[in-house]
């Protein structure tokens, strides 16, 4: 399309991300080099923020615990998310029904679905899971206060909220993978598993990609469940970055703002890092359309 | 035609829950509330007063007769239902800057010091003078107004006072033939029975969260003994005998308590005894109505009331703390101070008070009796006992500070003394 009609379909984007994504980044790395309270202007301190996180062991703990959880999350929903899809991709007439009822969980706010699936685990409210292993024989499990079944259900929770997105989106991936190709690599003789090993897996490839692109800058943003789910996060050593920003920043009447930027600052690094790779992939596929 | 109609109805519905939740005013319907005289002079044109205040069934009362008393044709009274962690995040905001977002806040005692040494708060004196004999706020305990002073000037006008009350199972107790405990050992020896009977696994709750209602746990304990984190003048008192006595006498209850305890805030203790999971609790006053409430519990008249216990038989005072709540104007409002002081001081007239009864504690002298309350007598027994409070602007700060340090010694991943030294390094590194 010509020059002229590319800026002013483009510009209305242009200037709601200026305002909404460029301008706050600006504001979070100028405050990140300094000391501010609410309505003060802050005081310039150069990288002392960044020092003190770098050197706070809390910091250490919650970049450990965020980044286990986003990998472990990422790699279940992967491979769960791929053999849901298949299996709705079989289904015809009650699909629709199906996909409702797995969407609700993505659909209902994350600190909701978090509080109702915390009752599942709390002997307070019921507490269903305690009962069943019981049931079954098991010694009560301390879910908030002992750290690794915490993380475990931390990590379900966040499993049982994204995994209907990820499904949703390897379902549209599998649509588009041909018919004849599954039949060729029948008529080779492939057995099902090796036809979505070598068939099936490499064709949605982009797909997958950008489920797992998803994934990791979702889950390394995690705070919304953690408040029910984890109730004393620190103690136990189970908590998130953003909840770690949330605690120095803003909790108990805290104002160490410039200390929370740096922190921001930092995380966006680290999630750059985290998806070198799939950046690195997206430059050479524009390459490759030029 | 057919096409046509869905859509419409389905903006019409959206547009229809959209438009109900507009309108000023609080949200919570109460039967402690009413309405009272509130006679100012509203300024010209229409007028926004915003409030700041949690809901709590102690608070609300309160708040609620101010919004319904005070809002005129031209004068509206906003009020949002926030529960106390975002008010304590909001009131850090709006007092921060030269201009704040909320005319008429809820304050507390423990916060006055701090927020009147930095001059966040509108000095009440001269008000107080001039509206005294209008509003009968004589009436409002003495005690209670020191309790919101700072260096002699009021700071908050007292609405409302909570103090630890021991809510324990009468029933249980009835058919173990148990005394009602007055002391730490004696709630262990009565939870050692219960729990040899097999009647229940952790007869104790206390709300010990981790993230906030343990350390006023703590303090209650210090205050017993008679000392507290800090002293008047800012000498952090973390490394005395009477700390670490009550640091063990916490330790010692936590086999008789949830292992998951430090978890529970007031809301999860309460449910605890709805459930019939806990014989004993030791909450704040504003949490005792609830439990005498049929649509709550079916235990709920096997609910007795007593004292909050002393730490020790020896103890001068009671494991307790006195939290007063009152209404502050913060110094950045716009708005005429006179006005607001006269809505302040009509949520806290007589009849308010009154009407507050027993979901409230009133402020003012001699509302609160064993006919009028459940727990009347034992509110009034309790307070007669609490150490007076120790002012001091750092206290809130030094709270903050050790009590990531207390949940790893009642956790029992370090010991007594190791969580001792350690709190008093680090509230001897903020006190500066």
């Amino acid at each position: 399309m010509k020059a002229r009609e590319f800026w002013i379909l483009f510009f209305p984007s242009l200037l709601v991300m200026g305002a909404l994504l460029v301008l706050p980044l600006v504001r979070t790395v100028q405050w990140s080099l300094e000391q501010v309270r609410y309505g003060t202007p802050g005081t310039f301190v150069g990288f002392d923020n960044f020092a003190a996180a770098l050197t706070d062991v809390r910091f250490g703990k919650a970049v450990m615990f965020t980044v286990a959880v986003t990998v472990v999350t990422t790699v279940i929903l992967l491979v769960f998310g791929y053999i849901v899809a298949n299996g709705i991709n079989r289904i015809t007439t009650s699909r629709p029904l199906v996909l409702g009822i797995m969407l609700v969980s993505y659909v209902l706010p994350n600190l909701v679905g978090a509080v109702a699936y915390s009752w599942l685990f709390d002997d307070n409210f019921g507490g269903v899971v305690n009962r069943l292993i019981g049931f079954f024989g098991g010694t009560q499990v301390l879910w908030f206060t002992d750290q690794v079944p915490n993380a475990i259900l931390v990590t379900a929770n966040t499993v049982w909220h994204m995994l209907p997105f990820a499904m949703l989106i390897i379902l549209a991936g599998l649509q588009g993978v041909p018919e004849e190709l599954k039949e060729a690599a029948r008529i080779d003789g492939a057995n099902t598993f090796q036809t979505h090993l070598n068939v099936i897996i490499p064709t949605i490839r982009g797909v997958l990609g950008f489920v797992t692109l998803i994934t990791i800058m979702d889950v390394l943003r995690m705070f919304d469940n953690l408040i029910p789910l984890s109730p004393q996060a620190q103690a136990i050593g189970n908590e998130s970055i953003m909840m770690y920003v949330y605690s120095v920043a803003f909790a108990d009447g805290a104002q160490q703002l410039g200390l929370g930027s740096a922190i921001n600052v930092l995380t966006i690094i680290l999630i750059l890092i985290m998806l070198i790779p799939f950046i690195r992939g997206i430059f050479k596929e524009a390459k490759a359309e030029r | 035609m057919k096409h046509r109609i869905l859509p419409v109805l389905a903006l019409a519905a959206v547009g229809a829950v959209a438009l109900s939740s507009c309108g000023a005013g609080t949200r919570t319907e109460n039967e402690n509330a009413t309405t009272v005289s509130c006679d100012y002079t509203a300024p010209e044109g229409s007028t926004t007063v915003n409030v700041l205040a949690y809901n709590s069934s102690a608070i609300d009362p309160f708040t609620d007769t101010m919004v319904s008393s005070c809002s005129t044709d031209s004068v509206t009274l906003k009020h949002d239902p926030i529960d106390f962690g975002g008010q304590v995040t909001k009131t850090t905001a709006t007092l921060a800057g030269d201009t704040g977002t909320y005319d008429i806040i809820e304050t507390y005692g423990f916060v006055i010091p701090g927020f009147a040494e930095e001059g966040k708060l509108v000095p009440l004196n001269d008000l107080y003078d001039k509206y005294a004999a209008d509003y009968g706020l004589d009436e409002i305990s003495e005690s209670m107004r020191e309790g919101m002073s700072y260096d002699g000037e009021l700071y908050a006008l007292p609405m409302q006072a909570q103090m630890y009350v021991m809510a324990y199972r009468t029933d249980v107790f009835d058919d173990l033939g148990l005394e009602v405990p007055t002391t730490f050992d004696e709630m262990i020896s009565a939870a050692e029975e219960i729990k040899q009977a097999g009647v229940m696994d952790y007869p104790i709750a206390l709300p010990w969260l981790a993230t906030s209602d343990v350390t006023t746990s703590y303090q209650a304990a210090m205050n017993s003994l008679g000392t507290d984190f800090v002293t008047a003048d800012g000498a952090v008192t973390l490394d005395t005998p009477e700390a670490k006595q009550a640091l063990e006498a916490m330790v010692a209850l936590t086999p008789y308590m949830d292992p998951q305890v430090t978890t529970f805030d007031q809301p999860k203790v309460q449910q605890q005894m709805f459930n019939g999971t806990a014989a004993m609790s030791i909450m704040f006053s504003g949490r005792m109505v609830d439990l005498t409430m049929e649509s709550n519990s079916k235990l709920f008249d096997s609910i007795g009331f007593a004292p909050a216990p002393k730490v020790t038989a020896g103890a001068e005072y009671s494991y307790n703390r006195l939290s007063i709540d009152g209404w502050s104007i913060p110094f950045n409002t716009k708005l005429d101070h006179d006005m607001l002081f006269v809505m302040m001081a009509s949520a806290v007239s007589e009849d308010a008070s009154e009407a507050s009864v027993p979901a409230a504690y009133p402020a003012r002298e001699g509302m609160v009796t064993e006919e009028n309350s459940p727990y009347g007598a034992a509110a009034n027994e309790s307070m007669a006992t609490a150490m007076p409070p120790i002012v001091s602007p750092i206290q809130a700060t030094v709270t903050n500070e050790i009590r990531p340090i207390l949940v790893q010694v009642l956790g029992g991943n370090i010991s007594v003394d190791e969580g001792l030294a350690q709190m008093q390094a680090a509230s001897e590194r903020v006190a500066g």
